[in-house]
């Protein structure tokens, strides 16, 4: 009886709202509906309306994909300090973390879809029902972490919702343990996802035992980069106050992993010029150019230099508590991370192919509009499910038993 | 308890007088002479197909876990739709694989001078996409004195072949014993046969291009866009898992001609290669042409130290 | 010992010694007759085959048309028309006559000057070709027709090359891969690959 009075409210809520919200959800609404559009394209006429070709044959959408999963693993950085070391103001908003990993996991499976040449097949990788090549195939192991993945964090986020709704702390130590398998489960798709790509002994740039490590830290710098934006904007916009340790924390993590982060990049970039024989060929493509062919150099030295400019920024102290200049340190690694985590690692591996070709690649726009209709839609999901949060965390959702109970 | 005593009275809606029974019967009614008429309908709304075998196509089985009656059900939508789409009578069979067989191939590079006849042999006999300009196979023009496949051109096209300070090396699936490309399959739509070719079912295929960035010989090619295969250059004698007709967003590459290798003839690129340089046959029998090259010429592998154990050879004389 | 038992010793020796000269194995002599005749060659140690039939091919054949008329005239000399006045083929060490039968036109001849059919050309190329020979007998040179299993028929050698010009012409390839539809190919900019000794020579001139 509670739970659907719950879901009644929690429905009610996402409804409810002032001009602005609904300015912005109509603007999403809108970015989603033109994605929409460009999907039905697609669906149509195939995925010859993107710029990926048998030589590149991942492009922007697998780009994307790799970097939400990220962002979807770092909720974990909340998830620790919350229940683990107990602190407070980190518990304050670990549920907006949680929601934030809903949201990005959403974004990343709907980047799969929309690479997936015949969709409406997605059910041949259910077990039983299909035929999922498990253990063999890594992509069934990320089908079903990200799955798991995406039913946890639900799951925790509802119930915990549910309990404060009723005025209520969870308690029961199952929850501990579901929270604690949350916290090993967030490493795991981010490292089965880099696993993906690093099980290809046909793609030099790929095979890397770092690949793991280095999608972990940029995962570990990007995420919480977002999340100090996203409470920035909740802080200003709503009745919901963030504290400032908890932001400070977060900046913190994330100056670590950025300075890791990019003490891998170098590490790479060494080991494939130093001695550069065929297998530092990607990384030529990349930095420098090959046969006169270029593209991505001028995105991955303007992300070196962001994220150079954004780590610098962020190991001064007083800049870092600083939130003006905070939070251009996190604009900055943010977009930096999404150029050489997504085009700057997917793109290059195929380039050259394994037979020697180079072909470049360039995203079409109806592939740029697709994925702003996805960003939107996990926007969308990410203000539907903070909303709640907020609602009820503030105590304005409460449960009130009716009269005849 | 005086309830449970009297007999449940029948659920009657008050103001229409219908029970629930009745209600539930007629929607049945209703919803099967819908279905009738649906089937009987105009084909183009499930995509030029008849509604049962849209359906039929939609919810068919992996092949390894198909009867051989819904194979042959398979096999007769495949007839029905490729005469649909061509206008040509495709005949699509299920020809298992001949015990005893595994099959080699040894291409002998001075020998080809990179006419790219095989090339063109492979998309007549295959059916392969016209407009959407499939090739499985890809001739790389070498330069002399190295095996590094980045100095080598795959567009070459001058007057005539072969150049000089080139050689000429054709490139296509190497049916490895220990592929990469069945492993990374997420739905395994992709596998190993017992005469070892690789072949992939194309209506289980789901699209994800995971193989493709497996495969280290750039063997396996993507269907983009719809592939056109114009009446005239249809090929009517196909296998499911071979050249049928495929359709978009699915990977297909080469299958060493399955609809003619497992009845014992040569596949379209040996047959059409003038010079004589490609040699395919029967690896388990010792007496063979494939096993006489490989014990007595200095045979080699592209790309071995990957472990893929290619069944595809080089080797020149 | 007496005279007449010696005479009748020598009469037996020279018997068994006469005897061991005719001696021919019989595989050697079979083998020699079927050269003659077109048919299964039967190689013990190779795989059954038979030749594709070349005589189908050829224009002039049968060869008597004319030369039952013409007297054979062993002089080396340039041939007209309709023979090919040029022998591209082991750099004038060889001649029309050292593969074709002189007095019986219809054949070829080895260098045990038999009669080979032309359907089997091929033991007048092993003559000196031997290793190419062998290595067509097994399948690892030369063309199979049509089928990897059951019948096997391969290509005679003057199939593919023309003994009178072996030489395999240049000839134009066929048109270079398309790119995805919808694409088009970049424009790569390709350093002319230079070997170790070029790129050494190249640094000394400069």
């Amino acid at each position: 009886m509670a739970l659907f009075r719950f879901l009644i409210d929690v429905i009610r809520e996402m409804f409810r709202g002032s001009r602005r919200y609904w300015g912005w959800i109509f603007l999403l609404a809108v970015l989603f509906t033109q994605g929409l559009f460009s999907y039905t394209h697609q669906m149509q006429t195939g995925l010859v309306v993107t710029g990926m070709s048998d030589q590149v044959s991942w492009g922007f959408y697998i780009s994307n994909f790799a970097f939400f999963v990220g962002i979807a693993a770092a909720a974990v950085l909340l998830v620790v300090p919350a229940y683990i070391f107990h602190r407070k103001d980190i518990k304050h908003v670990v549920l907006l973390g949680e929601g934030m990993a809903v949201a990005a996991v959403v974004v990343a499976l709907m980047f799969v879809l929309t690479d997936l040449g015949r969709p409406e097949r997605i059910w041949h990788v259910i077990p039983y029902l299909g035929r999922m090549n498990f253990p063999d195939s890594i992509l069934a192991w990320d089908t079903i972490v990200l799955s798991g993945y995406f039913l946890l964090n639900l799951a925790i986020m509802f119930y915990v919702l549910f309990l404060h709704y009723r005025d209520r702390e969870p308690e029961s130590r199952l929850y501990v343990v579901f929270v604690v398998i949350g916290m090993f489960w967030a490493i795991s798709i981010h490292t089965v996802t880099a696993f993906m790509f690093s099980s290809n002994p046909s793609r030099a740039m790929w095979h890397t035992s770092l690949l793991g490590p280095r999608f972990i830290s940029s995962a570990f710098a990007s995420g919480p980069a977002l999340i100090i934006i996203t409470l920035g904007v909740i802080h200003s916009a709503t009745r919901y106050q963030i504290s400032k340790t908890a932001i400070h924390t977060l900046a913190l993590i994330m100056t670590i992993a950025l300075q890791i982060s990019l003490f891998f990049v170098g590490v790479e970039m060494f080991t494939d010029f130093y001695n550069e024989g065929q297998h530092g060929a990607s990384m030529r493509y990349l930095f420098l150019g090959l046969e006169g062919l270029g593209k991505l150099r001028p995105w991955i030295w303007s992300a070196l230099i962001m994220n150079l400019i954004a780590v610098t920024i962020l190991m001064i102290h007083p800049l870092r508590r600083n939130m003006k200049w905070l939070n251009t340190a996190c604009v900055l690694t943010f977009v930096g991370i999404w150029i050489e985590k997504g085009m700057g690692l997917v793109v290059p591996g195929f380039i050259p192919t394994t037979l020697g070709e180079v072909f470049e690649y360039s995203p079409t726009s109806t592939e740029l509009s697709i994925a702003v209709g996805i960003w939107a839609f996990g926007m969308l999901v990410f203000t539907l499910l903070a909303k709640t949060v907020i609602a009820v965390e503030l105590g304005e959702l409460k449960y009130k038993k009716p009269i005849w109970q | 308890m005086s309830n449970t005593k009297k007999k449940k009275a029948r659920s009657v809606d008050r103001e229409t007088g219908i029970s629930r029974r009745t209600f539930v019967k007629g929607i049945g009614a209703i919803g099967s002479v819908t279905a009738a008429a649906a089937t009987t309908a105009s084909a183009a709304s499930w995509g030029g197909k008849t509604m049962q075998d849209a359906f039929g196509d939609f919810f068919q089985d992996h092949y390894k876990k198909m009867t051989p009656e819904e194979i042959e059900q398979a096999l007769a939508r495949i007839e029905r739709n490729g005469n649909r789409k061509t206008g040509v009578d495709i005949k699509c069979e299920n020809t298992p694989p001949i015990p005893g067989v595994v099959f080699g191939y040894a291409i002998n590079i001075s020998k080809c001078k990179g006419y790219r006849d095989c090339v063109y042999a492979c998309v007549e006999e295959n059916n392969l996409g016209r407009d959407s300009q499939m090739q499985y196979i890809r001739v790389l023009e070498m330069e002399q004195g190295t095996r590094n496949m980045e100095k080598a051109d795959h567009y070459y096209d001058p007057e005539t072949v072969p150049q000089e300070g080139k050689y000429y090396m054709p490139v296509q699936c190497m049916q490895c014993e220990n592929p990469p490309c069945v492993k990374a399959c997420p739905v395994e739509a992709t596998w190993k046969e017992p005469d070892g070719i690789v072949v992939i079912d194309y209506n289980w295929c789901i699209g994800c291009r995971m193989c493709m960035s497996a495969c280290p010989y750039w063997a396996r090619h993507f269907n983009w866009t719809e592939p056109e295969l114009p009446t005239e250059v249809v090929n009517p004698a196909t296998h499911y898992l071979g050249n049928r007709p495929r359709m978009r967003g699915v990977t297909e590459k080469c299958h060493f001609c399955i609809q003619r290798t497992r009845k014992g003839r040569l596949p379209a690129c040996a047959e059409a290669c003038p010079n004589g340089a490609r040699i395919f046959g029967n690896l388990l029998d010792p007496n063979s042409e494939i096993r006489y090259v490989l014990e007595n010429k200095d045979v080699f592998r592209l790309k071995e130290e990957l472990g893929t154990e290619p069944k595809m050879w080089y080797f020149s004389d | 010992m007496p005279a007449h038992i010696v005479r009748l010793l020598v009469l037996l020796a020279a018997f068994l010694i006469l005897a061991l000269f005719a001696y021919v194995p019989a595989g050697f002599a079979q083998a020699r007759q079927e050269v003659t005749e077109p048919g299964i060659i039967v190689n013990p140690t190779a795989v059954e085959f038979s030749i594709f039939p070349r005589k189908p091919e050829l224009t002039y054949y049968p060869c008597t048309q004319c030369h039952q008329f013409l007297a054979p005239n062993p002089e080396v000399r340039k041939l007209f028309s309709p023979h090919p006045s040029t022998l591209d083929h082991g750099d004038q060490r060889i001649w029309c006559l050292t593969c074709h039968k002189i007095n019986d036109r219809d054949y070829l001849t080895n260098l045990l000057g038999e009669n080979v059919d032309f359907d089997n050309a091929p033991e007048v190329c092993a003559s000196c070709h031997m290793q190419r020979h062998n290595d067509w007998m097994f399948g690892g040179h030369g063309k199979r027709a049509a089928n990897w299993q059951g019948e096997r028929v391969i290509y005679s050698c003057p199939h593919c090359h023309d003994p009178h010009n072996p030489l395999i012409e240049a000839r134009a390839p066929k048109p270079p891969p398309p790119v995805r539809k919808g694409l088009e190919r970049p424009e790569n900019v390709r350093e002319t690959y230079l070997s170790v000794w070029e790129s050494l020579e190249k640094r000394d001139h400069e």
